[in-house]
């Protein structure tokens, strides 16, 4: 099944114009905000998030926990692989195809989902060089940070779901769907990665009582740790509030930079994740600290030391 | 120890608008007391999340810790609804927890303290 990974994200809020301020700050562009209607945020290869007010007319019926994530459009690679889904899902459900070609259908928990041929254009924008010991990525002069460079969002990433029921989120995404798990964090869940999408998870799931099903995060791809750390600490000066990071998880290898968000979930900068293909032979792990990361670190405010001996107040 | 009214004031009820809540740094606490205005009264929790053992901070910008509709507090890491009143989880992963109350006082000129100072040193 020749899926990529989610395009767009829908939610349901009930504060428009905090996760209008939150997600401009984080670095998504939206063109068509209105604090009634809410807007579209997109990262640079047009993938990204809708923000509807909770009782927007137009959104799919919210779960009964109350999570907020409404809607998940998941990019596919062509037509045919739009009619195999359709194909396949149908066999055991409803799947409407709706006026603009795409899918609609809920996969076995009652997360709405669409299917739609992807829009995201592809980037042709360099990714983050190192230079290392008799190994330069870079030219010389060209400079490895700036004080104002760009650090924003270039792709959707992945989305992590509170599910009840592991195997039957298992039994979907990949029995039904061709997803292929990388990792496993026992306790938790699996790593899912779709098949037209090397990155090492596209989908998370952790294992959660009934009550708790919905969004745990969602997280977006920037261009490497460097971007990552300018981007979190650029949203610390203002104000926003880190929640876990930044770090380096250990599955996926990818930069962690975690924000409390009023979409209700957290927000994640994520950089230079692993890619895999089905030579892979998935690992697994305890769910825990020495699991989940390879370090973990805490920002503070800029500071240096200097010459003269000043004691605290120097 | 007499709860200290010459400690200077977490801030004073003037300070805040009605239903506006606000984190204050306490000397001792690891975590931030929430000051909420209710009225000519105030309440006082700690900017503790009980989803995961231990907690954690709540808002998602400094001083942010009220839903939408100002109706409750909130922990934005994955939008669990509070009790003003009772600290009392009502909706979220942490149903049917509850906040840590800091009990608060108001001295003669308006200043809000904790009625007690913490007993030793959070790590
Ligand atoms: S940490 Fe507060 S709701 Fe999860
Ligand atoms: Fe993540």
């Amino acid at each position: 099944m020749q899926i990529i990974g989610p395009d767009l994200l829908v939610f349901g809020v009930d504060d428009v114009p905090a996760c209008h301020e939150f997600l401009s700050a984080y670095g998504l562009d939206c063109a068509d905000y209105t604090p009634e209607k809410g807007g579209t945020y997109l990262a640079l290869d047009g993938t990204g998030l809708v923000i509807r007010p909770r009782n927007d007319p137009s959104l799919p019926l919210a779960l009964k926990t109350g999570t907020t994530l409404r809607l998940q459009v998941l990019g596919v690679v062509d037509a045919a692989a739009l009619d195999a889904v359709e194909a396949e899902l149908s066999r055991d459900r409803q799947v409407l195809r709706l006026a603009d070609g795409s899918l609609r259908t809920q996969d076995d928990q009652g997360f709405e989902l669409a299917f739609r041929v992807t829009t995201r254009k592809p980037l042709d924008m360099p990714g983050e060089k190192v230079n290392a010991p008799y190994a330069p990525a870079r030219p010389a002069n060209a400079l490895g940070v700036t004080q104002d460079m760009p650090a924003k969002p270039r792709t959707l990433s992945h989305v992590v779901l509170f599910v009840p029921d592991i195997d039957g989120a298992v039994g979907f995404y990949r029995d039904r769907l061709g997803f292929r798990i990388t990792d496993t964090l026992t306790g938790a869940g699996p790593f899912l990665r779709p098949q037209a999408n090397p990155d090492h998870h596209t989908h998370f799931f952790i294992r959660t009582p009934p009550y708790m099903q919905g969004i745990e995060h969602l997280a977006f791809h920037l261009g490497g740790p460097t971007e990552l750390m300018l981007a979190g600490s650029r949203m610390m000066e203002q104000g926003y509030e880190s929640f876990w990071g930044p770090g380096r998880h250990k599955f996926g290898s990818n930069w962690f930079w975690y924000f409390k968000s009023p979409l209700a979930c957290n927000v994640e900068f994520d950089a230079d994740m692993d890619t895999h293909d089905d030579d892979w032979a998935p690992r697994e792990a305890p769910m825990g600290p020495e699991a989940s990361q390879a370090f973990l670190m805490q920002w503070r405010a800029k500071w240096a030391p200097g010459g003269g001996p000043g004691g605290p107040k120097g | 120890m007499s709860p200290g009214t010459d400690d200077p004031p977490l801030c004073r009820l003037d300070d805040l608008a009605q239903g506006e809540a606000r984190g204050f740094d306490v000397p001792g606490l690891r975590a931030k007391v929430i000051v909420v205005r209710r009225g000519d009264t105030v309440r006082g929790w700690r900017d503790l999340c009980p989803h995961y053992a231990g907690g954690t901070p709540m808002a998602w910008k400094r001083d942010a810790y009220l839903n939408g509709a100002r109706t409750h507090l909130a922990c934005h890491a994955h939008g669990a609804w509070f009790d003003i009143d009772t600290g009392v989880c009502v909706q979220g992963p942490c149903l049917g927890k509850r906040l840590t109350r800091v009990p608060l006082k108001i001295d003669d000129k308006g200043g809000i303290h904790p009625e007690r100072p913490p007993r030793g040193r959070e790590t």
